[in-house]
């Protein structure tokens, strides 16, 4: 069997095959290298330069050490509780990396920047989202996937991985792995939180990746009879950074008023450009083509950051793509807390109302693809004799039960009308404190 | 539900739900947890018609969305809920949802809202709010696995739909699946498969 690696910054070397190469080889995988990671992050961090490239195969790597540390702790709860076979076990895991890899591949330039601008799917009434697109453009490796010798023994179609990715009651069993990417404790978030924090030169990213592997769990949930991801007992102190990790990290970087500024400013300038490749081809107002034909995922794929970024350089992109050439973004003239209680948000409503049409964007988290929504991680003592007790990560930690959803709101402004707005609001502040 | 950038869009209606559920619930479900929460929203939405605006995902423990838990913690700071852990009928514990102080004031703000679909909620509450919460759960997996079918062109006989719900829910029997399915079939909540 031929081994290839890939010297990675955060994990080392991450071994894979020479089927997951020719994934890794494909253009559709390729073009991950032309997707940033955080978008305009820069701005603020200039070393978040990074691209989802690196992520993929760092997920890959870290959902492969998950998913192998729950088999060799709890193989005879695997074989007795839920049926599984040696064979089954590795086919589940293939099948893990395989989606661990492809899970960003319908990635829009500048990453969750672009997500914006997603067509609505007429089926279900919501928009489309990308990880609708990364699950449809598996489609374009059927090939890839389905053709290679390595897959005889599988037998894993393209389907599988898509109906994986979109979590389809079709996925049946296959659905307690898919927890390994899209949960509270999945390798997505494992590795992003780490590799961003390297990337931009801070610390709040960083937890205790070791500990958490190794007290990795698969239990039963009491309340559902459901098998879920949880951590063992002793792991609980490595959960809860995990999660501090992820309150910090939004706070200080993915909600930074500055980044969140560069989202708006991006968003609008690609659904400028958008808009002139309407004018050309006929086709999409200020949307991205739907994912629902090869064709338009062929179009989809066709935008990067490097065709922004040639776009920008030309001078196109309205009056948004001017802003980010001249580095002139809207500023922040009034934010609520973090938590933001009933008064605080009729006050934030007051403002924006009586800033009027000064008001450049509101932002909230519900807005942004980063939130920072309170949720809970099961803990779990399994003992040698008996049956196994669970709890609830808040109930061990009063730190995570201190913690609270964020809503907070900020009203930016333009530089041209920030004198104007920043004075308004402080009277209105004045105002407040008299009544 | 599409929002402006331009406005707050505070989501009170969302909240003024959470806080409906709890008044009505707290009385009349086994147990009105996290678990059962998510599970009614979504009968209620998807069965019901009422436009929450939630975007629910499969799991193994049924259709879930974090959105909607972040609007219980944020109820709750309201002060329009009040979430305690404590002892289940069942010999485990976990967190119940009940009305607290400041109910009925959250609940004014989202006041059109909740007046829109109050027959809804009446409908869902009287059909659904009295199931203990592993039954709600598979109920809401059916209408799930129903839905998805349907919107994917998937024809499945009886026999093949009740497969792959036990695929999803393990540790339930095909016939705990089979007799949930044919309530839900019997009220026309999911098509009759032969």
């Amino acid at each position: 069997m031929s081994s290839f690696y890939i010297r990675d910054p955060i994990h080392g070397f991450i071994e894979f095959d020479d089927w997951e190469k020719e994934i890794i080889d494909h253009w559709v995988f390729q073009r991950l290298r032309r997707i940033r990671q955080l978008g305009w992050t820069d701005m603020v961090y200039p070393g978040g330069a990074h691209t989802r490239f690196e992520h993929s195969v760092g997920v890959m790597h870290l959902a492969t050490l998950m998913f192998e540390n729950i088999v060799q702790r709890r193989k005879d709860f695997l074989r007795s509780e839920l049926n599984y076979t040696d064979v089954g076990l590795e086919r589940e895991r293939v099948l893990v990396r395989i989606a661990s890899l492809l899970h960003d591949t319908g990635h829009p330039p500048f990453s969750h920047a672009g997500e914006g601008l997603m067509p609505e799917n007429s089926d279900t009434g919501e928009s489309y989202t990308h990880e609708d697109y990364s699950a449809a453009v598996v489609s374009l490796l059927q090939d890839v996937i389905e053709d290679h010798p390595k897959n005889k023994n599988h037998k894993i179609s393209a389907r599988e991985v898509t109906d994986f990715l979109n979590g389809k009651p079709s996925a049946g069993g296959s659905l307690l792995w898919r927890q390994l990417l899209v949960s509270q404790l999945d390798a997505d978030r494992a590795d992003y939180l780490l590799r961003d924090s390297h990337h931009i030169g801070v610390a709040y990213g960083r937890y205790d990746l070791a500990r958490l592997l190794s007290t990795l769990t698969i239990t039963i949930d009491p309340d559902t009879e459901a098998p879920v991801l949880a951590v063992e007992s002793g792991g609980w102190h490595a959960a809860e950074a995990f999660i501090l990790a992820r309150y910090m990290m939004f706070t200080q970087v993915y909600f930074h008023k500055t980044r969140r500024a560069y989202d708006r400013h991006i968003t609008e300038t690609m659904r400028n450009l958008l808009e002139a490749e309407q004018t050309s081809q006929g086709v999409h107002s200020g949307c991205f083509p739907p994912p629902t034909e090869r064709a338009n995922l062929r179009d989809y794929l066709n935008w990067t950051d490097w065709k922004v970024l040639g776009l920008l350089q030309q001078g196109a992109g309205g009056e948004h793509g001017r802003i980010i050439r001249e580095r002139k973004h809207y500023r922040r003239v009034y934010e609520t807390p973090e938590v933001a209680e009933e008064p605080e948000l009729e006050f934030a409503e007051y403002v924006c109302q009586s800033l009027g049409t000064l008001v450049g964007f509101v932002d909230n988290p519900e807005q942004s693809w980063y939130k920072f929504e309170r949720e809970d991680i099961p803990v779990v003592r399994i003992p040698k004799v008996g049956a196994a007790a669970s709890t609830y990560l808040s109930r061990l930690s009063t730190v995570v039960n201190g913690l609270k959803s964020v809503n907070q709101v900020r009203i930016h402004v333009s530089e041209e009308n920030r004198k104007e707005a920043e004075e308004k609001v402080e009277s209105l502040r004045k105002e407040r404190k008299e009544v | 539900m599409a929002c402006s950038t331009n406005t707050l869009n505070t989501p009170w209606h969302r909240y003024a739900l959470v806080a409906e559920l709890a008044r009505r619930l707290e009385s009349k479900s086994p147990w009105f947890g996290k678990t059962a929460l998510q599970k009614l929203v979504y009968i209620l939405q998807e069965l019901f018609g009422v436009d929450c605006g939630y975007r629910f995902e499969l799991y193994t423990h049924g259709p879930f969305t974090s959105q909607l838990l972040a609007d219980l913690d944020l109820a709750e700071s309201f002060g329009a809920v009040r979430v305690n852990y404590g002892e289940i009928p069942g010999g485990y514990a976990g967190y119940k949802i009940a009305a607290a102080e400041k109910n009925d004031a959250i609940r004014a703000k989202g006041a059109a809202f909740i007046e829109q679909y109050r027959d809804a909620i009446d409908d869902m509450v009287e059909e659904f709010g009295d199931l203990p919460t592993k039954d709600l759960e598979l109920r809401a997996t059916i209408i799930y696995a129903d839905r998805d079918a349907r919107r994917s062109g998937n024809s499945f006989t009886r026999e093949e739909f009740i497969g792959l719900v036990k695929k999803i829910k393990p540790r339930f029997s095909e016939s705990n699946i089979s007799e949930a399915l044919s309530e839900l079939e019997k009220h026309d909540h999911v098509i009759q498969r032969c």
